[in-house]
This record gives C-alpha cells, structure tokens and sequence, in this order.
C-alpha cells in the first residue's frame, strides 16, 4: 500500500524514540534495549487511543 | 471461507444480545459485566453446538466506555431499558466531535488530534489540552487502559474456553473499518460527513487517505497469527444511497481497496460484514484477488450476491432476521433451504442471520436455523 503522507507520528506510535532520545543522558548501557522497550509500552498507548476510535 | 466445499455447512452465527435472552440474563447485565456475555456465549455454542462464534458479540463493555467516559453509548439499565441493547447516540450535526475546518489537523497527525482534541470532546472525564489536569481527567486514562487490558486478555481465555468447552472456534480476529466510514461515525457523524462531501470533497479524500495507515495498523495487530480467521469489517454508510456512486468510487473505495489488498498480500482474510445492502457495489468488490474477503450478506440479495461473486468469495448470511425474530419455525427452515439451494450448492457458503441477533430473535427459531443446517447442509 502506498503511503504518500509524511505523518508526525507514524502508525504504532504515539512519541517517537528519536523525540524521546533527546531528553536522555548519554547512555551508558544498551541502547537498543532502551528504544525496543520504550517503542514497545509506547505502542499500548497508540493501541488505547485507536481502539477508543474503532472499537468502542 | 476460502470458497471451498467442506463436509457440512459451517454455523457461525454472530449471536448478541440473544445469548442473554437465552442463558437468563438482562441486556444490563451482559453488556456491563462480560463474564456474563461471555458465559452465555459459551452456554449458547455448546447448546446449539455452533462451529464458530464471536466470543462477546454484544462487544461494547460499558463498563469500559464509563471508565473512560465516553458520552456516546445508551447503557443498557442506566440510560435506557436493562432489556434494551446498547445504543450509539450519534450528536447532533453542531455538536460533532470533529468541527468542519479542522481536518488540516486531522490529516497533519491523526493520533494526536485523536488524544488532544477528540477524546475530550467525547469523555465526559478527560479535559482538553491547555486546561488544567483534574483527578477524573487522570484517573480516566489509568482506569480506561486497565480496563482495556483487562478485556483483551480476556478474550483469549474466552476462546480457549470455547475450544475445549464446545469445540467452537472464535469467528474473527482483528477490527477494521473503512476510513469514510469513520470520519461518519465517530468524527464528523453522517450529516456533517455529507454536508464536507459536497463543500470539501478534496479534504474528505485526505483525511481518509491519513487514516488509512493507521487502520492498516490496528487491523493487522488484531489479526490471528495463524492466519485462518478472518479480521472483520464492520460496514455502514458507505454504499449507495448514503453517498453517491461518485463518492464510493473515488473516496470509499479508492481508500479501503488498498488496504484489503495489503491485508490479503500479508496472509489474511477480510470478513466483509455489509450491513445494509451494499448490492450496488458488488463489481467493485469483484476486483478484489479471488477468496481474499468472505462476504457477508445482510440486506442484499443473496442470490444475487452469489451471481455476481460467488464465484470469487465464500459468502455467509442471507437468512433474514425478521424471520428469526416474528416468523415460524417452518418459515425459517424454508428460509434456510432456499438459501441453500441458491448459493451453497458448491460449498462456499457460512449460516448465519443477515445481522447480529439480538433478544428480539425466538430461540425456537434460531434452533430451527442450527438444526436445519445440520441436517440439509451436508455434502
């Protein structure tokens, strides 16, 4: 499927880890580990908003 | 579904309402605590020994929507009758929960305008962006993503239930809707959808086209891994004479199309659930890659359906709920045959009613229809 439009939050995203990224310290640890979880709870909060709209 | 002949008929009605009616309890009662809806469910599929059911069709737990506050729902036993199904109350054209001027911010990031303009217009709890936080505001979020959680997790335990309980598998997995029909029913409502038709058609088309990523998303992330049951479309306005043929054309369609197409690409098929007739669309829904949706009929003419696509989709439905709900047992098994006879002959064909059967539906008859089935749709 064709998507032509640049949104600010793309789907399954409610903050974007890059926005995120720019509050946090340098990390000393695993960075990724951070950006998987962080996109992970972040996408409960997409999945609330779009089931508000659809589903009930 | 993948418009084969299987041994015998499949039963797979989409029972509500009537599971209540049926196993004792009041509307109030299985639409506001779901171990009740899902109990009746279970007591239905395993009396009636249905091959396939929706889990909770009665599927709006108000409980849910009043953690949240959302003010559009009629519960059943605090709003209206305790034995009167759960109503939508769409608003008035003024009071619209999306006003005319704004899908410029509708279009430019569609889950932020979902969380800071429109849930605050449509909870009586959350208050808008720029005002000061309240206890309800916060405690809405907390209780209303709890509750969601809650009922989700739910659902897979309901299922598993059914399977060793009855032997009934769940009917579908995942929710989609078409982007026209959303921006009807729970944006602009149908008045003021149609009112932008006509003065802003080119706005109507963006916005549907910004949507149609999203509800890719959440149709997919509620689809069944193991690719067998189909995600549902629930239909409403979008066929003729809600809107034009124009307008099905170049918005409904041109925005939906792609979407089961990528759905079908990615394994899955779509239960297109047609509320209403949707007989004037059938060409279009033709050229969709062959048993890529089932079709579902409700008000249309199911032999005419079959004529136009049965060749390409399974369909299921046709047995009208009227019948089922003032009509006689005879009259539902003669129904049931003629509708056999006409569609299923090669397979291809799903029993159920045209919609959802509610607590008007006699249980007498829905035994006839099950019954019926059981004994003439064998191959």
């Amino acid at each position: 499927m064709k998507n032509n439009i640049e949104q600010k939050r793309p789907p399954g995203v409610c903050i974007p880890w890059e926005e995120k990224l720019k509050e946090l310290p340098e990390m000393p640890g695993d960075a990724e580990l951070a950006k998987n979880i962080w996109q992970d709870i972040d996408a409960l909060g997409y999945t609330y908003i779009w089931h508000c709209l659809l589903s009930f | 579904m993948r418009n084969e002949k299987p041994d015998r008929i499949p039963t797979r009605p989409f029972v509500a309402e009537f599971t209540a009616k049926y196993a004792g309890f009041t509307c109030q009662e299985v639409t506001h605590d779901y171990e009740k809806a899902f109990s009746s469910v279970r007591k239905c599929a395993a009396d009636f020994d249905w091959d396939a059911v929706v889990g909770n069709m009665v599927y709006v737990w108000t409980g849910l929507t009043q953690a949240i506050g959302l003010k559009y729902y009629g519960i059943p036993g605090i709003d209206i009758s305790k034995d009167t199904g759960f109503q939508y109350r769409e608003p008035s054209e003024e009071n619209a929960f999306m006003k005319p001027d704004e899908y410029d911010r509708l279009i430019e990031d569609p889950t932020g305008f979902l969380f800071n303009i429109w849930l605050p217009r449509v909870s009586d709890d959350v208050v808008p962006i720029g005002q000061e936080a309240t206890f309800r505001n916060n405690l809405s979020f907390l209780k209303g993503g709890m509750a969601m959680m809650n009922y989700f997790d739910a659902f897979g335990k309901q299922n598993e239930l059914l399977r060793k309980g009855s032997g009934t598998v769940s009917a579908i997995s995942g929710i989609l809707k078409a982007p026209l029909d959303i921006i009807a029913d729970k944006l602009r409502g149908y008045i003021g959808l149609c009112s932008d038709l006509i003065n802003q058609p080119k706005k109507v088309l963006a916005a549907c086209e910004a949507l149609m990523p999203h509800l890719l998303h959440i149709a997919l992330s509620g689809a069944d891994p193991d690719k067998n049951v189909p995600i549902t479309i629930w239909m409403h306005r979008g066929c003729v004479p809600f809107i034009s043929p124009e307008q099905f054309t170049n918005i409904y369609w041109a925005t939906l199309k792609p979407i089961i197409e990528e759905i079908w690409k990615r394994g899955h098929q779509v239960l297109f659930y047609a509320e209403g007739n949707w007989d004037a669309h059938l060409s279009s829904f033709a050229e969709l890659p062959d048993a890529s949706i089932v079709y579902h009929v409700d008000k249309g003419n199911i032999f005419k359906v079959h004529e136009a696509i049965g060749h390409k989709f399974c369909l299921s439905g046709g047995i009208d709920n009227l019948l089922l709900s003032y009509g006689t047992a005879d009259e539902v098994r003669d129904c049931c045959k003629k509708v056999i006879d006409g569609v299923a002959k090669d397979g291809g064909y799903v029993l159920d009613a045209g919609a959802i059967i509610q607590n008007d539906a006699k249980v007498e008859n829905i035994r006839a229809m099950t019954d019926y089935v059981r004994e003439y749709g064998v191959y």
